[in-house]
């Protein structure tokens, strides 16, 4: 039976639900765009004071309507490798969020991301079978404004994934779209696989002017947009968690009843941490207790709305130490246990670095979760009972001597059972072994495989038509 | 390599036991030379899968089941030698193999066994739970050049000292080489015992084997 763990029941689920629409209907939603006010006032909705939009659930159930549903893709390069996010996946997707700094445990440096550190990253993502894609958001100094157009023509030179990009410069959106246009093949071929850009809505239930701002330049360009809200628990958010899920959801409708409305029929993904507000150091935290608990409810949440929930994972230990295994390890696995469609692994530093030796540690990490979701098979075969008497027939003297090691049920099923590796870097050697390799940590092993991969591994480049449109997109935004 | 030897070799790596009796038997009406089947074929598919283990390329049940594909060409070969009267090869050398005294834990032992054999070494296993004494009389009884002793458990590791001072009293040291693997067993710990070798896998055993008796081979003839 194939693993899954439910921490909500029928009822639950539509108690909260029903909580959100009645925070959407009766505490509504501040809009800071009078024109998107007024466009929500046209469909139904009601405006009070300071611009409080009051969204009925009739509203928002023809929005839900109008929103594809079923599937949601996450394009790059190579339309084979796109992320469908859809109902019954077999596992989730998981991609590796780039960060604004890096992160030198072997060097113990901790230095503003580089464009050299990113083309690293993204090759060593590139090569990894367990990572689906990346996404960008990055700040970086070095490149400037339009820093969400660079970070994005970057990424795609040294994958064919997809790539994602958080902005929060509107300027950035054009040049960023003609290039994801001249890589998907043209205007119509980017309705089908489109730019998908995350933005944040404000917690609690407003909608400030960037916000409205990105909302419309998806609604005009036609980007995927990826809505996000924060609520930390105890914050900026209830810190019950039911109260809580309830705002993120009502918060998220908000954002695709606006989206629907300047343009109806856009796809739309959401974007959903769990943040706790630390009350000892007051600070915002993603890996957290309650993080832990709601990793197993987020894939129950976008099953009974039928939208994917992209989630966010984030250590906030600042080292590869055993705080950054425990708090990865225990944000990654429950959200595959729940099923989550798509998990965004943030660095390490409460979202502030990235480090390429991490990647091997959650490469890892999701080999075991895909092994756990697999479940137990159980059937005549795997019972084995025909090899156990064949096996338990062999016989020294009165001993019984038998074993299966090299019985043909053990080569057809090993590899399917165990999920081995034959480049595994977690080290089960004897101690003996392992101090003649050198005594390695796990960093040390990792970091040596990052090498290996760097000077072996060649992600395909780009194409000399895109190439071409990049040098027309810098001429035309003096980029 | 002739085409059929080749399609032996890859029964061999793809682990295809049934393919390899089919393809030996018609090799053998055919009237290929068995030496040839035994070199070309059957013992450089194992080499070749041993080498792999030990590059960490295939897992130690591939290992395992290559062997006793192996095994099986082997055994038809060595059938046709004898019923044909053909002056066999000689083996690469004579091994003692067991467990010691109060182990009952056979895996390392059987996959040496299993390795040495198709490498064209003679093997007399002794089974497992032995003590000195049968390890030793054996390996003179059949003229071995080295007793390979197996201890999963530290408890029983003691004993591969057992078979030092046996070899010592029966002024044999020396004469008869010592090898010793298992769990609980180290290069520290064969340097304890007095042991000659220290093997920490099974692939590794065969090497050092391999080495111990192609040194003496050269010993002899210069």
């Amino acid at each position: 039976m194939r693993t899954k763990v439910e921490v909500l029941n029928k009822t639950e689920l539509d108690k909260i639900y029903q909580a959100s629409l009645d925070i959407l209907e009766k505490i509504g939603v501040n809009i800071e765009d009078d024109e998107i006010a007024g466009m929500m006032k046209k469909n139904g909705c009601r405006i009070g004071e300071n611009n409080i939009v009051y969204i009925p659930e009739k509203v928002v159930t023809r929005c839900l309507n109008s929103t594809p549903r079923g599937k949601v893709r996450l394009s790059g390069r190579d339309p084979n490798k796109d992320i469908i996010l859809e109902k019954n996946q077999k596992y989730p997707f998981i991609i590796s969020h780039v960060l604004m700094n890096y992160y030198d445990e072997l060097k113990n440096e901790y230095r503003t991301i580089t464009a050299d550190d990113i083309k690293k990253f993204i090759t060593i993502s590139d090569s990894l079978e367990t990572i689906s894609g990346s996404w960008m958001c990055t700040l970086m100094p070095e490149f400037g404004k339009m820093y969400t157009y660079y970070e994005y023509e970057l990424a795609v030179r040294y994958t064919t994934k997809p790539v994602c990009v958080s902005s929060f410069e509107p300027e950035a959106v054009p040049p960023t779209l003609e290039l994801a246009e001249a890589l998907a093949g043209g205007k119509d071929d980017l309705i089908k696989r489109p730019l998908t850009l995350a933005y944040c809505e404000i917690s609690p239930l407003t909608w400030n002017r960037y916000g409205c701002d990105m909302l419309k330049a998806s609604a005009r360009w036609g980007i995927q947009p990826a809505i996000t809200v924060e609520t930390p628990m105890g914050d900026t958010g209830p810190v019950t968690f039911a109260g809580n899920i309830a705002q993120k959801i009502a918060e998220l409708l908000s954002g695709l009843v606006i989206v629907q409305i300047l343009q109806e029929g856009l796809p739309v993904a959401f974007v959903v941490p769990l943040e706790t507000f630390d009350m000892r150091t007051a600070q915002i935290c993603l890996a957290s207790r309650p993080d832990y608990l709601y990793g197993l409810a987020v894939g129950q949440i976008e099953d009974y709305l039928d939208i994917p929930f992209i989630s966010p994972v984030s250590p906030d230990s600042k080292t590869l130490d055993m705080q950054q295994a425990y708090e990865l390890g225990f944000s990654l696995l429950p959200r595959m246990l729940s099923n989550n469609k798509c998990i965004v692994v943030h660095g390490l530093d409460q979202t502030h670095a990235i480090c390429n030796e991490l990647l091997f540690l959650m490469d890892e990490m999701v080999l075991s979760g895909r092994r756990i979701l697999e479940g137990i098979e159980v059937n005549a075969e795997t019972l084995a009972l025909e090899p156990l008497a064949e096996v338990a027939s062999k016989m020294e003297g009165s001993r019984r001597n038998g074993h299966f090691l090299n019985h043909r049920h053990t080569l057809k099923w090993f590899a399917k059972e165990q999920l081995p590796r034959k480049d595994n870097i977690i080290d089960k050697y004897r101690r003996e072994k392992w101090l003649e390799m050198g005594s390695k940590s796990f960093v040390k092993r990792a970091n040596e495989k990052a090498d290996e991969i760097l000077s072996a591994y060649k992600p395909e480049p780009l194409p000399e038509d895109i190439e071409k449109a990049i040098k027309k997109i810098h001429e035309k935004y003096s980029i | 390599m002739d085409n059929r030897i080749k399609q032996i070799y890859d029964a061999v790596m793809s682990y295809d036991i049934e393919l390899v009796k089919e393809l030996v038997k018609k090799s053998l009406e055919e009237g290929e030379n068995p030496l040839v089947i035994m070199n070309d074929g059957l013992s450089r598919a194992i080499i070749e899968i041993g080498d792999k283990f030990g590059r960490e390329e295939i897992f130690l049940v591939e290992l395992m089941i290559a062997a006793d594909a192996c095994m099986a060409g082997v055994e038809l070969v060595k059938k046709n030698i004898l019923e044909n009267r053909i002056p066999g090869q000689k083996p690469k050398g004579v091994v003692v193999i067991g467990t010691v005294l109060g182990d009952i834990h056979n895996i390392g032992k059987d996959i040496l066994k299993t390795l040495l054999e198709t490498g064209g070494f003679e093997v007399h296993d002794i089974g497992v739970d032995r003590n000195a004494e049968s390890f030793v009389s054996t390996a003179v009884e059949t003229g071995a050049g080295i007793i390979g002793s197996s201890a999963l458990l530290t408890t029983t590791a003691p004993h591969q000292k057992d078979i030092e001072k046996y070899l010592k009293e029966k002024n044999l040291k020396g004469k008869i080489k010592t090898i010793i693997g298992g769990a609980a067993t180290s290069q520290q710990w064969a340097e304890e015992v007095g042991a000659d070798f220290y093997a920490s896998t099974a692939t590794e055993g065969v090497n050092i084997i391999r080495r111990f008796f192609e040194g003496a081979e050269n010993e002899n003839k210069s």
